[in-house]
């Protein structure tokens, strides 16, 4: 495509994202009896206002850049994974409730961790992408149950068969120190986990761009019939696609464990998984734009928090301006013709 | 009454209790499909409409006016996906995606506003016994109304060449863009239903996650169901069945996060099952540009 | 008239006058803006400049099918006009107007039959009735024949020639200048999106009717090499489906060094050949590569590696990617085999030895003329020196200098030892091409002809007859 004509399309993105942000923003908070001007202050003083408010903002960005990773190479691929958020909790609970267990040396341990989130995640996303491979099923609808299931079957296993001695409702039992991610910032929840997100999404942007793996995942997305005809196995790119999609939303979900919270519980995620999916629609499904991109929700998620604290305004504004800005950027070129196995 | 019997009899009828939402949402999801928009948002629109049942049947003492507001505010609802779909030709899925995430915040956020609570409304006046039967006899009749609309009527040969071909269908004067945005409309309302029969019949509140994706099976039941709307009655029968299970086996001592599932476990082996077997409307899911 | 679509004029300035009760023919090359023209004066594309004017319905029947597959006839003939009683649809009333009409032009069709099952000629026939139930004054055909057997074009013109006597005009878009001569009073030959010529049909013929469309003499083909004539491929009972076509039970062979022509109607079985030598579909019954049996469920990819080309029916959606550049479209099949650092110099090749244009590998596929496009895919699929070509409809519409290239290059893979298997709708290109010809009709051949032994009208009467 010319530059000119996806810088103008960059260019409008932004201005519909800003509208939908400070525009239904400001309504909502009018709605709530809250002047705007007070509302977004507190937001963006949430977000930025101290060093420990700067890194709780990246704490969030890294939360959402892991899964809004995962689904941009399954979207690459012409595949609607709608389940990062089951993968990203299921990937928690395997990196929590193994991590809980370890008594290894951090180089062991936190290696270990990671791997089992990235695991866990990936055979999640494995399913359908088997489920379509090799019955055709929609994978769209398969993921979003699926991502009912996840909760339910993490709830029952943290609960039930795999309790640990010492765990409370519905949480695993504290990490070793040696399976927490060391802190990158003193007094605050950023850890590793930053700097891991983005070398992962480098290596990402190098694997669609310069390998033949990526190569084959990009025609699959983008001319599936072509693609099978130049002897592309649509079938096998479906499922690894799928695999690597729930491993890296699995793996954001160990990182949440053993970086942030220390330990699984059910609550982990605030809806990140789904939060993912305007990430990556607003990076136009390249990493190294999703990053920037994660910023900017990072900014909304962390500021949400703070306004709804000082400022009285329920933070579920940020996720009802994210639905809208799915719905507003669902237009860009996303997926070919994707009815082809 | 013979024990065993008793207990059939109670699934049975647990079986029409479960399954009603999921008519509803399903012959939403046929009327949307057949004019070529996949309807991803049913979810988002049963949320809207449970929520606004509630908020309005609390203020006006009325459920039955509380159920007219449910429905519009889901046909409101729907129109959003709608325009989207037709006017700006955006992804589908993607944007259903988006609507089930906005309405479940603004559901949440109207919560706050109006109940100055999270987590749930309080009690507000229902449809208790009598109505909530009215409205599981209301789902089947509105399945065979569909039937008859979608085979016998001119706008329902209308939908149908839209979802199949709205070229051809232009070529013939249909106006294509507007019989989508109808069709998705309507079908916003009838899935609405679904909202309001969780909300104002089978409880008397809203609370967050209510509808627990039930949207999502309904989406199943359309396909287990080939786009027709007795076969995806059948099919929501079929899955409000396993949700009934549940509450006998849970007695028997199975875990209930494990039966909660039994529903959603039975709606992805369908799934697996019958794609590849069935065929979707030929233009189900595909924008429409006039050249 | 002007219609101007992107950088291209598509119709400049024509005037056109059509007269109650005649048949008009409009003919030209592909590309000549002819459906252009109808489109508009159907009013489904509107003129940048210029006027139509028509006393009363216009009606159009489309070269390929406007019809609604999984309805039924009646649905699809009364689509927006259907006869109602209260709020429904009267459905004995549809049918009875249905089968009112067809005894009325004598197009005999079932009004209850879903259209998808219907054969090709009864589809045509549903297509007309749709447009005749509107009672048109002015009636466009655009290429109503591409799809008919040579005895179901007769019957078709016979329907059209009754529709003239009750004094509607009719206007034949073609390329086929026998339908011209037999049918049509007057002709109007459109170059480039110009009219060049206007005549009654009586004072022309067939060859001039030609010159002018082409506009001068029509590049030369490669010449053809004498070759060794060693079997190459091998069929025995091979049978296969792919979508609606089938396949039935053929055996034949291609030898290196020759070009067989698969002479036949559309929807005669080409499809489930080409994909089943592509590995799109399994077969059943033996085939053989260089005396090597391959298997019946091989994939894409195993093919591809035995040295099978196929040059697929439908390039924008089975051959490109057309958000890419040149460069990794001419990559696509060769991404594992060829290094990165050789991307670049492969496509240069392709754009070398095609001429493709603009000569620039980062030009994006979807940006280039159908005829561009084409030589990216054929560029790509001749290159590496490929034991058998399957070219599936390699020319279809793209214009002549870029048809009379891909055809030389076709002949020159044969030179070079390939053997070339052309299934083509076109006779006209067969004929030029071909070393051998095969007739392939109802899924099976049905005969067979050397280049020297080629009887223009046997074939035709052999690809109307395994029709039902």
């Amino acid at each position: 495509m010319p530059y000119a004509f996806v810088r103008g399309r960059a260019f409008r993105d932004i201005v519909i994202v800003l509208v939908l942000v400070f525009g239904v923003g400001s309504i909502a908070m009018l709605l709530a009896h809250v002047s705007p001007l007070v509302a977004f202050g507190a937001l963006f003083d949430g977000a930025f206002g101290t060093r420990e408010e700067v890194a709780e903002t990246l704490v969030q960005a890294t939360n959402l850049l892991f899964p809004a990773l995962g689904i941009a190479v399954a979207f690459r691929a012409g595949l609607f994974n709608i389940g990062a958020e089951g993968q990203l909790i299921l990937g928690g609970f395997a990196a929590g409730w193994l991590g809980a267990q370890l008594p290894l040396p951090w180089y062991l341990a936190i290696p270990m961790v990671l791997v089992a989130g990235a695991l866990a995640g990936g055979v999640w996303g494995a399913i359908p992408g088997f489920l379509r491979a090799r019955f055709g099923a929609n994978e769209v609808i398969a993921t979003l149950m699926l991502n009912v299931v996840a909760v339910l079957l993490a709830t029952y296993l943290v609960n039930g068969p795999l309790a640990l001695p010492g765990s409370g409702a519905s949480e695993t039992p504290s990490l070793p120190h040696a399976a927490q991610l060391p802190d990158l910032v003193a007094d605050s929840r950023l850890t590793w986990a930053f700097p891991i997100a983005l070398g992962l999404a480098f290596v990402l942007r190098w694997m669609l761009q310069r390998t033949v793996f990526g190569y084959e995942l990009r025609a699959a997305g983008d001319a599936p019939e072509a693609a099978k005809r130049a002897g592309i196995d649509l079938r096998r790119t479906a499922f690894v696609a799928m695999a690597l999609s729930g491993a890296i939303a699995g793996l954001g979900g160990a990182t949440i464990v053993a970086g942030e919270l220390h330990r699984f519980n059910t609550g982990l995620s605030p809806g990140y998984g789904f939060i993912a999916i305007a990430v990556a629609l607003v990076g136009n499904l390249d990493p190294l734009w999703i990053i920037v991109a994660s910023l900017a929700f990072g900014v909304l998620q962390s500021g949400g928090i703070a306004m709804q604290a000082e400022a009285g305004v329920p933070r579920d504004v940020v996720a009802l301006v994210t639905g809208l800005v799915i719905i507003a950027l669902a237009g860009r070129r996303v997926v070919a013709a994707r009815r082809s196995t | 009454m013979n024990p065993v019997l008793a207990g059939i009899l109670a699934v049975l009828g647990l079986t029409l209790v479960k399954a009603t939402p999921l008519i509803y949402a399903a012959l939403g999801g046929v009327l949307s499909e057949r004019s070529g928009v996949v309807n991803i948002g049913l979810e988002g629109i049963m949320i809207a409409g449970a929520f606004t049942a509630v908020v309005v049947s609390g203020l006006s003492g009325s459920p039955l006016v509380g159920a007219l507001a449910g429905v519009l505010a889901g046909a409101g609802v729907a129109a959003l996906l709608a325009f989207a779909a037709t006017r700006l030709g955006v992804d589908q899925i993607v944007a259903g995606t988006g609507l089930n995430i906005a309405a479940l915040a603004a559901a949440a956020f109207g919560l706050v506003l109006i109940y100055h609570q999270p987590g749930a409304s309080r009690e507000v006046p229902a449809f208790g016994h009598a109505g909530e039967n009215m409205l599981i006899l209301l789902a089947f009749l509105a399945a065979a109304a569909l039937h008859v609309v979608l085979t016998r009527t001119p706008w329902g040969l209308h939908v149908r060449a839209c979802g199949e071909d709205p070229s051809a269908a232009e070529a013939a004067g249909i106006d294509a863009l507007r019989t989508r945005f109808t069709a998705v409309v309507i079908g916003g309302a009838i899935a609405a239903l679904g909202g309001v029969y969780l909300s104002l019949a089978e409880l008397d509140l809203y609370s967050d996650g209510m509808t627990a994706g039930r949207g999502f099976i309904a989406l199943a039941a359309v396909i287990f169901g080939r786009w027709t709307p007795f076969g995806a009655t059948g099919a929501a029968l079929f899955f409000g069945f396993f949700a009934a299970l549940q509450y006998s086996l849970q007695r028997a001592g199975v875990p209930s996060e494990l039966m909660q599932a039994l529903p959603y476990l039975a709606a992805l082996v369908a799934l697996a099952g019958f794609a590849g077997r069935v065929r979707a409307p030929a233009a189900d899911g595909v924008p429409y540009v006039r050249q | 008239m002007r219609r101007r679509f992107g950088a291209v004029q598509a119709v400049d300035g024509v005037d056109l006058e059509l007269l109650p009760g005649e048949i008009h023919a409009l003919v030209g090359e592909n590309g000549a803006g002819k459906s252009t023209l109808a489109a508009i004066a159907y009013g489904a594309v509107r003129a940048d400049e210029g006027t139509v004017e028509a006393l009363g319905v216009v009606g159009l029947v489309h070269q390929h099918f406007k019809l609604i597959e999984r309805l039924r006839v009646w649905e699809n003939v009364l689509l927006n006009r259907e006869p109602k009683r209260g709020w429904t649809i009267d459905v004995p009333a549809a049918r009875a107007r249905v089968l009112e009409l067809a005894a009325k032009y004598g197009l005999a069709v079932d009004p209850d039959a879903v259209v998808e099952t219907l054969p090709v000629g009864i589809k045509q026939r549903v297509e007309l009735l749709r447009e005749l139930d509107r009672e048109p004054a002015v009636l466009l055909l655009d290429e109503p024949t591409a799809a008919l057997a040579p005895s179901e074009i007769a019957s078709f013109f016979e329907t059209v020639r009754g529709l003239a006597a009750r004094g509607t005009a009719v206007l034949v878009v073609t390329h086929k200048l026998a339908e011209v001569i037999a049918y049509s009073q007057r002709v109007t030959v459109m170059r480039a999106g110009a009219v060049v010529a206007r005549h009654l049909t009586g004072e022309t013929n067939a060859d001039a009717i030609a010159r002018e469309m082409v506009g001068g003499e029509v590049p030369a083909l490669a010449t053809r090499a004498a070759t060794e004539p060693a079997v190459l491929l091998e069929a025995h009972g091979l049978s296969a489906t792919s979508g609606t076509s089938a396949l039935t039970d053929v055996t034949f062979a291609v030898r290196a060094g020759e070009i067989v022509g698969i002479a036949g109607i559309e929807g005669n079985g080409q499809s489930a050949l080409a994909d089943a030598l592509a590995g799109i579909v399994p077969f059943t019954g033996e085939l053989r590569l260089a005396g090597v049996v391959l298997r019946p469920d091989d994939s894409p990819a195993a093919r591809l590696a035995r040295g099978i080309r196929v040059i697929p029916q439908d390039r924008r959606r089975e051959a490109l990617v057309l958000d890419w550049d040149v460069c990794d479209n001419v990559v696509l099949g060769r991404q594992r085999t060829l290094p990165r650092a050789g991307y670049d110099a492969a496509a240069r090749e392709v754009i070398e030895r095609f001429d493709v244009r603009p000569p620039d590998p980062g030009a994006i596929v979807g940006m280039l003329s159908g005829g561009n496009q084409q030589k990216v895919v054929v560029g790509r699929l001749l290159s590496g020196a490929p034991k058998l070509v399957v070219a599936y409809q390699p020319t279809r519409g793209i214009d002549i200098g870029a048809a009379a290239l891909v055809q030389s290059r076709l002949i020159e893979a044969r030179n070079a030892g390939a053997g070339v298997l052309l299934i083509s709708f076109e006779l006209d290109e067969i004929f030029a091409c071909a070393d051998r010809v095969l007739v392939i009709a109802g899924g099976a051949f049905v005969g067979s002809f050397d280049r020297a032994a080629i009887d223009r009208g046997r074939i035709g009467a052999l690809m109307a007859g395994g029709r039902a």
